[in-house]
């Protein structure tokens, strides 16, 4: 049941009136019992079977790590619940792709190995939910945190539905005391909750999925696209992407409001990064942080006394995990591949920056944050290929520059499915979002806002009209389900 | 409060100013240039001047300058 549907729609409303209508005490009941339906809805049956398994292993983990006494003790146990969890994650998502890959190998060195086919499963949520229930783990072993003894919170902090399927991945410490607070009805949180998941669907229906037209016409047939198209479609990849999930998340945090619950905010304007550590800052921050907490700290650390080196490698192998938590394909750990890269170039690189600034006498310059925005920004869109190509063929096509030798450079910047209004359409609302976003941070503008009922419902009606008539509706699904 | 001034030393040394002065409650939120990247150069230089060795645990769960601090004193001593 995706954010977008009918079925949601309903949903949400029914879910919010028996919360409303229980009691504190049995509140919990109802959103895990709604978290469960939820997930049972995409209509795999064993799905809510793993949920339920990694909530009840990681619960008993978590007892038994905070009972133990013994240093080796609690380590084992730790690396006995976060291996169990990730082999719920490689059976569910990987175990296609490693067979794929060792039946080449055999192949390649001509092995005599019967290495079986292994038919993929559909595994949406599962990689959000185990992340966390690492992080809880991993939380409770370095007593951070305490083990939730309820078995029916803790399996609701894991569940929760506004952010099973696509995250935010939440820690246990900023979740669960939120989920346990009593509840009392808030008009504020109400209003915000619904006007931020309406902004959402805005993003995803009006933008994300009109931008998505142009990328896929053109990397679905990389070969048939002019230079130019390629380059558009690149950037109007990039802007799907980061579209489809702000809007998705969005969405998720205005359903968490209804319930006075905030969710952490995933997003702060990626594309005005100024570096590519600064962007990881501001892009998909909840699984950053992650990545950075207990991949790459703990690997940095480990890895210290080999002082800027042990600093990249950390780096290239945090992003190389970053890569294929993404998916089961070459195509997302050389995207991972390339923001290590990126990342350990620039350890090397900082001493060395402010002096060469200084010498180009440009380390005052007002001109240079934006020379890194454009520097950045290119620097991901060269990733985002890898990202989003159909085969890795294409994306050497691509990155060795094939295409300015097909000859089809006279071609209209136009492609099939996406004519002069889309095009209009999609500057005009990026710039609504854009303004939109900027005015969010600027008080006097929230003054203004809520001191004049008639703005307010200007622009709620006219976020449902654009909703209706300017809404892709032939797409639906979202980019980040598929991770 | 030498044990502190020692500490500020490295600080200065680390991140490269000379203006940093260091107090109990500071973050890496207060220091210019203070980021997960230069962290660990910063546990580096302290284990090397104090002659010390954190332990992860501890590496990972300190919370602000007076956590450092206090680690530190209970390693030299």
């Amino acid at each position: 049941m995706p954010f977008n549907s009918l079925d949601y729609f309903l949903f949400l409303p029914a879910v919010y009136l028996v919360f409303y209508l229980v009691g504190d005490r049995a509140r919990w009941g109802v959103l895990l019992a709604a978290s469960f339906g939820f997930y049972a809805a995409l209509k795999v049956p064993y799905l809510p079977a793993v949920l339920a398994l990694v909530a009840v292993t990681t619960y008993c983990f978590g007892i038994w790590l905070h009972r133990a006494q013994a240093p080796g003790t609690k380590r084992a146990l730790l690396w006995g619940g976060v291996a169990a969890n990730v082999l719920v994650l490689v059976a569910m998502k990987y175990l296609p792709f490693l067979s794929e890959n060792l039946r080449a190998v055999t192949q390649l060195f001509s092995l005599e190995m019967q290495v079986p086919a292994v038919r993929a499963l559909v595994a949406i949520g599962v990689s959000y939910y185990v992340f966390q229930a690492i992080s809880y783990l991993i939380d409770i072993y370095f007593e951070i945190e305490e083990p939730e003894p309820h078995f029916g919170y803790f399996a609701l902090y894991l569940s929760f539905f506004p952010k099973l399927l696509q995250g935010p991945i939440e820690r246990v410490g900023d979740l669960l005391p939120q989920l346990k607070a009593p509840y009392r009805f808030d008009y504020d949180n109400m209003r915000y909750g619904m006007l931020l998941f309406a902004w959402g669907l805005f993003k995803k229906m009006v933008l994300a999925d009109r931008l998505g037209i142009y990328a896929d016409a053109v990397y679905n047939d990389v070969h048939a696209a002019s230079a130019m198209q390629l380059v558009l479609g690149t950037y109007a990849y990039a802007f799907q992407i980061f579209m489809d999930f702000s809007g998705y998340t969005d969405m998720a945090l205005g359903t968490a409001r209804l319930f006075n619950i905030n969710l952490t905010q995933n997003f702060n304007s990626p594309y005005l990064a100024t570096s590519v550590a600064d962007f990881w800052r501001r892009w998909h921050i909840s699984f950053s942080r992650w990545i950075l907490d207990y991949i790459f700290k703990p690997l940095q650390m480990q890895w210290r006394d080999w002082r800027t080196w042990g600093t990249a490698l950390a780096l290239v192998a945090a992003f190389l995990v970053s890569g294929i938590w993404h998916g089961a394909s070459w195509g997302f750990v050389i995207w991972g591949g390339l923001h290590g890269l990126y990342m350990a170039c620039s350890v090397f690189y900082k001493p060395y920056q402010k002096k060469i600034y200084q010498k180009l006498g440009i380390q005052k310059s007002p001109y240079l944050k934006y020379w890194q925005m454009l520097v950045t920004f290119h620097l991901v869109c060269l990733a985002w290929i890898f990202f989003r190509v159909n085969s890795l063929s294409d994306a050497l096509y691509i990155c060795t520059f094939k295409f300015l030798s097909a000859g089809r450079q006279g071609a209209s910047l136009l492609v099939h499915g996406f004519d002069r209004g889309d095009a209009r359409l999609v500057v005009a609302a990026g710039a609504l979002v854009a303004l939109g976003g900027l005015l969010a941070r600027h008080q006097r503008a929230q003054g203004i806002w809520n001191g004049s009922a008639l703005l307010r419902w200007g622009c709620y009606n006219g976020l449902v009209l654009a909703l209706i008539f300017l809404g892709v509706k032939s797409k639906g699904t979202f980019i980040y389900f598929n991770f | 409060m030498e044990l502190q001034e020692r500490l500020n030393e490295v600080f200065c040394q680390v991140f490269d100013d000379e203006d940093i002065r260091i107090a109990p409650q500071m973050t890496a939120d207060d220091i210019d240039g203070w980021d997960s990247l230069s962290h660990v150069n910063l546990i580096v230089a302290v284990e090397t001047t104090f002659g010390i060795r954190f332990t992860h645990k501890e590496v990972l769960t300190f919370k602000n300058i007076g956590d450092l601090l206090n680690c530190i004193a209970a390693k030299v001593q």
